[in-house]
């Protein structure tokens, strides 16, 4: 574990830095002495990046410095919902498919493989589609029910490298003798071979997020995602993609919240495919 | 061989009936029916319509009804669209949908394959760099982004290609060219590992030592064994396009199924966003059968294996 935090390249040390950044300003949000992002001034609409608005307004005037990092908390509250959903689910269930017999995988990965040749997707937008504009809704579910979904949708690629790395790890020597002193399988599995999986849990989540934070920008596009006056990432790409005509093109509208998600998602990619490296001698290079 | 066939179909057809049978109790679980948001009708033209649509028979009737109607490929008329039947507006955007999602799908696994063995082939050079780099901005940013971008670049500014539309052949062009960039972006990730990780694997050296060209190595010997995890991708990268070509249908205005999708589930028309997803299910099974048959030709092991 240390020695995966040790020696990176410059480049996924500067990813590293990044994201920690971008956690620590959506953190401290409601704490910094900003301008609403809900607050709509028709007089400063369409204002380009100045003193009073570093990153420009938007069409109702609000200004963006503020709503891209109001913005961050929502998005990374979905992508942390995303990462914990993963994690509950799909690490115990691949813990308990790989760990078990031979038939109890068989069925338990069939079921992933189900869930893996229906597009959830559709599925979701239809929960979601229904939800839309009910009573519960406007009382604040509809962002629960997007986590929720977030989760269904993402928790089956983390069960197979679970899965996958359990059964080869209950093969080592050491987990074979811990079966032999007599330890409880259950015992087994989540004391000796839990631990050593972490690396590999670590990576895959890094790997996650970043379609997780896709997957919000997707149903926020179609207009089914986080609803209006709450604003995320993936709202702001949507207002951008909106002012892509030629008719009317506000620039930093575009430029600054397509930059911020692209560089966290790509800071994500880096870290997690340097992690995967550091764990793959094979890669190693 | 063919009872591996047999026990697939089998299996995607539970599947289907699975995901019938989950949308179907999904819709009937939603609060309020579909003509409630209507400016309240009076009570007995109200029961007319639901009447029509037999929303008052028992809900196992409706649930055989829809089942057989499906089975017949005469799944009933929309909510929204009552002169038009779902069968029928499904059928008509079948064919656009399909062509966009396998000209995006073959593009984008060729083009991933060259950039990727290109990719390999320089590693450490700048060319290598550029190709993972371009790789990273193509699944870093929401597709929608990249399209509004291409089609104000392109299309506005140049004038080459048309915005929107689907009359010509080269409207075809930029739909396809955006939603074949995650894919390919994907593949030459995938490819560029892989064979970088065949080139230290002991075949490989063994060729070397016998004095194969490092081309010949390249393709003969390491290309093969690193199609195979690609290939094996292929069902889910399908499911993706199947996803993005939702939003590729909105920003084009591409009359394919996915456009009636979106504004079905806007318009809360159930009948017509069931039959998509369904289609969807469909196509999604047929593509999964598709790579796991491509997978046993491609792989000798597999062939043992299977019983």
């Amino acid at each position: 574990m240390k020695k995966l935090l040790a020696d990176r390249s410059p480049l996924s040390a500067i990813a590293c830095l990044w994201l920690l950044m971008v956690l620590i300003v959506a953190v401290t949000t409601p704490w910094l002495p900003l301008q609403s992002p809900e607050i709509a001034e028709p007089s400063m609409a369409w204002a380009a990046p100045d003193g009073t608005h570093p990153l420009g307004t938007d069409a109702l005037g609000r200004d963006l410095f503020s709503r891209i990092l109001w913005g961050s908390r929502v998005s990374l509250a979905c992508a942390l919902a995303g990462a914990v959903a993963a994690l509950l689910l799909g690490v115990s269930w691949g813990l308990v498919a790989g760990g078990g017999s031979t038939r109890r995988d068989n069925w338990m990965m069939r079921i992933v493989d189900l869930l893996d040749s229906v597009p959830v997707v559709f599925l979701v937008i239809l929960v979601a589609s229904i939800a839309r504009g009910s009573r519960w809704e406007s009382a604040g579910g509809g962002i629960a029910l997007f986590f929720l979904i977030l989760g269904v949708v993402y928790w089956t690629p983390m069960a197979r490298v679970v899965r996958g790395e359990t059964r080869s790890l209950a093969r080592r020597e050491w987990a074979q003798a811990a079966v032999a002193l007599g330890t409880p399988p259950t015992r087994v599995l989540w004391r000796h071979l839990l631990p050593n999986l972490i690396p590999t849990i670590l990576v895959t989540v890094t790997l996650i997020i970043p379609r997780v934070l896709l997957f919000e920008a997707f149903l926020s596009f179609l207009g089914l995602g986080v609803q209006a006056p709450a604003v995320s990432w993936g709202t702001l790409a949507r207002d951008a993609f909106e002012v892509l005509n030629p008719v009317k093109t506000a620039w930093w509208l575009v430029a600054f919240p397509s930059a911020v998600l692209a560089l966290t998602l790509l800071a994500l990619n880096i870290v997690g495919d340097s992690l995967r490296g550091q764990l793959d001698p094979k890669q190693r290079r | 061989m063919s009872s591996f066939l047999t026990r697939r179909l089998v299996a995607a057809c539970i599947t289907i009936w699975a995901v019938f049978t989950i949308s179907f109790i999904i819709v009937r679980a939603a609060p309020g029916g579909p003509f409630d948001e209507e400016r309240d009708p009076p009570p007995d033209i109200k029961q007319a319509i639901e009447a029509r649509y037999h929303l008052d028979d028992p809900l196992w009737k409706q649930y055989l009804r829809q089942m057989g109607g499906w089975l017949l490929l005469d799944p009933g008329p929309s909510l929204r669209q009552p002169d038009h039947d779902v069968g029928s507006i499904l059928a008509a955007g079948l064919p656009i949908s399909l062509l966009l999602g396998g000209l995006s799908l073959l593009l984008g696994t060729c083009a991933g394959i060259c950039l990727g063995v290109l990719a390999a082939s320089r590693s450490g050079g700048w060319i290598d760099h550029l190709v993972v780099l371009i790789a990273s901005i193509g699944i870093s940013l929401p597709l929608y982004v990249i399209a509004g971008i291409a089609v104000l670049g392109i299309s506005f500014q140049l004038g080459w290609l048309p915005p929107a539309g689907w009359q010509s052949t080269s409207s075809l062009i930029l739909p396809v060219l955006c939603l074949s960039l995650a894919p390919a972006a994907q593949a030459a990730r995938m490819i560029r590992t892989s064979i970088l990780e065949m080139i230290g694997e002991d075949f490989a050296r063994t060729a070397r030592a016998k004095g194969s060209s490092p081309t010949a190595i390249l393709f003969r010997h390491c290309l093969r064994p690193a199609l195979i995890p690609l290939i094996s991708t292929l069902g889910p990268t399908a499911a993706a396009l199947l996803t993005g070509s939702l939003v590729i249908e909105q920003i084009f205005a591409i009359p394919g199924v996915g456009m009636h999708f979106v504004q079905g589930a806007l318009n809360r028309d159930y009948p017509l966003v069931l039959g998509a997803v369904l289609l969807y299910t469909v196509l999604l099974q047929l593509m999964t059968l598709l790579t796991d048959l491509l997978l046993v030709a491609l792989d000798p092991r597999l062939r043992e294996e299977s019983p």
